[in-house]
């Protein structure tokens, strides 16, 4: 065995020489042909490229820099279209790039109207950055005319961009946003605040539903106009309009002028841009003696037929309260509505006595601040101590000041009973009945008497009747406080109504702020001259839009000449 | 025979190479071919986008009225409607 393994061992571990055999070459060969395959394939694969290669491929490249933020659409109770994002190019600058900021600088002044030319010099010269805005949300005419400069360091991003079709109607309501896309004010803010908003790069449009409003564009449309008018006709420093559904408490136009366009945020910085149904609190005089007759039928301290004596002024310590038109004789509850007589509203709250004075203002929510989906509503300002001077001032509504939407919601749960929330947003379905909070009996006597003020001869509300549409309402005229005082020509006239008031379904609310006699239409400031025709000429607009029937069958005669409202006639 | 086996699964590597590799690139294609339709998407997206947002700009009430005034429209006046009753003769269109 061992002999064997010897002899077997070095005949293993012998090379034969290397001699190129059959065997050898055939294997040359395949692996040169194996080669030749490859080759061959990569030259076909090339060949392929060549023949089919795609002209539109693009290579993605990540953009971290610039984020923005895509907000859903906002619409109107019809679906009509208050806002929405598109995609605009921003321009920016890789001031490492630029060549010559001189040049960038003139021909971009030359293509762009109203850039800022330090910001951009500043942004140019900065050479440690690759990344500098130069102007964000251009149109696509200016972007092509930038672009058209060739000048290198620039380039564009696309990005969203808030967009208000409607311009600066229902401003105040819808807010606006900053250059990012985020909201500032309004309803933009409420959409950051409830986490609709995303986060985007690029223009990625939300897909989340849009926000629908409780606003109709045709009724704030016409609100606007109306109240845009008034201010004209009574040359007046501002105005404010609404009109609240009393079932539901939608809202359905809230204006304020000057208005405030969403497109320049600037405005809200402006105290004359200011909202005045929200953003400040008023002393919105004799609307509040509604509340007063309210409260005193509530308590059953009076009826509409109680008498009081308000032929004096009535004098609390120093202070003497009067009448504008003094009656010579006493004067029913009913009476003292319809005159608007300061004493009498204060000999009913003094019947009632402070604590009640409170507590039934607290019941309709004037002591607390209110909050709606457009923002924080200014506080009310309260009496610091609320002895007897200051319960006859409040029952004519001085001495608190509230903001007009926070009365508004109380006085619609005055005529209807019920608690009133005001909202901005569509209820989607209607909502559990609310809350009662005066007995029924209140509210009928109260309907009665808002509509005895427009039809009656002595009401303060005459001019607030809107043929066929069945207005009531209170005026209020409350002067202004300024320095030294209170002053007599400077005043905020108001006039809260409801219509029509054989069924409320609409509260209407108008306010004029300073306005002055008109020869021929108004020989003085009271509302009842210009916060009530005013009404009148928004119900005549919006009461056929909403549906509301006028009452004329029998009376009305066609005539020949083309329809007009009132207001066209204006 | 143990060649045959080595050279046909030598030709089925680079066969099986050159398919995956023919695939990957298709499907390289195909990714930037969707990428392309998602951009094409968005810019459609956005143009539709703009076009609804002046839609409703050129419908606004502002720039309607006007002409609606001009037409010599106006807000439906009360005298406007009439209550239909079978009863009543007056009502009745001939």
């Amino acid at each position: 065995m061992r002999l064997l393994r010897a002899s077997a061992r070095p005949k293993c571990l012998l090379r034969a020489p290397i001699v190129a055999t059959a065997s050898t070459r055939r294997r040359t060969l395949l692996t040169l042909a194996a080669l030749v395959a490859c080759f061959a394939a990569i030259a076909a694969q090339l060949l392929r490229l060549g023949v089919k290669a795609e002209p539109d491929f693009h290579l993605n490249i990540a953009e971290p820099i610039g984020q923005s933020w895509s907000r859903p659409d906002i619409v109107d109770r019809h679906g009509q279209l208050l806002a929405t994002d598109v995609a605009t190019h921003s321009l920016y600058a890789d001031p490492q790039l630029v060549l010559d900021s001189d040049e960038v600088l003139e021909k971009l002044t030359g293509a762009l109207a109203g850039l800022d030319r330090a910001e951009v010099r500043r942004a140019l010269a900065d050479r440690g950055r690759r990344f500098a805005w130069i102007a964000r949300g251009l149109t696509p005419r200016q972007a092509q005319s930038v672009h058209d400069l060739g000048l290198p360091g620039l380039a564009f991003r696309t990005e969203l961009k808030r967009v208000y079709p409607l311009g600066a109607l229902a401003g105040h309501v819808v807010g606006s946003v900053n250059v990012d896309n985020k909201g500032l004010v309004g309803l933009e803010r409420w959409l950051d605040d409830m986490g609709k908003v995303e986060a985007v790069q690029g223009t990625d449009r939300s897909a989340k539903p849009a926000l629908r409003l409780s606003l109709d564009v045709g009724v704030q449309h016409a609100v606007s106009e109306e109240l845009q008018a008034a201010v004209t006709r009574y040359s007046a420093t501002g105005a404010a309009g609404l009109v609240l559904d009393l079932t539901s408490g939608e809202i359905l136009a809230a204006a304020s002028l000057p208005s405030a366009d969403p497109t320049r945020p600037s405005d809200w910085l402006e105290l004359s841009h200011a909202d005045k149904l929200m953003s400040g609190s008023f002393e919105l005089g004799s609307v509040f003696k509604t509340l007063t007759v309210a409260m005193a039928l509530e308590a059953g301290v009076a009826d509409l037929n109680s008498l009081y004596d308000v032929r004096r002024p009535l004098t609390i310590g120093a202070n003497t309260i009067t009448d504008l038109h003094p009656s010579g004789r006493p004067l029913s509850v009913r009476e003292v509505f319809l005159h608007s007589s300061n004493v009498g509203a204060g000999l009913i709250a003094l019947d009632l006595g402070a604590d009640r004075q409170r507590q039934f203002l607290a019941k309709f929510g004037l002591i607390e601040p209110l909050r709606t989906e457009a923002g924080s509503i200014a506080p009310p300002q309260l009496p610091k101590h609320w002895g007897r001077i200051e319960t006859v001032t409040v029952s004519y509504g001085h001495g608190i000041a509230v903001a007009p939407l926070q009365l508004a919601a109380a006085m619609a749960g005055v005529i209807v009973g019920t608690k009133v929330t005001p909202t901005f947003l569509a209820r989607a379905e209607a909502s559990a009945p609310a809350a009662r909070v005066v007995a029924p009996a209140t509210s009928a006597r109260i309907q009665e008497i808002l509509r005895l003020n427009v039809t009656s001869p002595v009401g303060t509300g005459r001019k607030a009747d809107a043929e066929g549409y069945r207005v009531g309402g209170k005026t209020g005229t409350a002067e202004m406080p300024g320095r030294g005082g209170y002053q007599a020509k400077a005043v905020i006239s108001s006039f809260i109504g409801a219509f029509p008031m054989d069924a409320p379904n609409y509260l209407t609310l108008v306010l004029l702020f300073e306005p002055e006699p008109v020869a021929g239409i108004a020989p003085g400031i009271t509302a009842g001259l210009n916060a009530a025709p005013t009404t009148a000429r928004i119900v005549h607009r919006i009461a056929p839009v909403l549906g509301v029937l006028p009452r004329l069958i029998g009376r009305a005669e066609p005539t020949d000449g083309p329809f007009d409202a009132p207001s066209a006639a204006q | 025979m143990l060649r045959i086996i080595n050279l046909t699964l030598m030709l089925s590597m680079l066969v099986g190479v050159f398919a995956l590799y023919a695939i990957k690139y298709d499907a390289r294609q195909l990714e930037a071919r969707v990428q392309t339709q998602e951009r094409d998407l968005e810019k459609l997206e956005n143009n539709v986008a703009v076009l609804i947002a002046e839609r409703a700009h050129l419908a606004r009430p502002k720039a309607l009225e006007p002409l609606a005034r001009g037409l010599g429209l106006a807000p439906i006046a009360p005298r406007q409607y009439l209550r239909l009753e079978p009863s009543s003769a007056a009502n009745v269109i001939e």
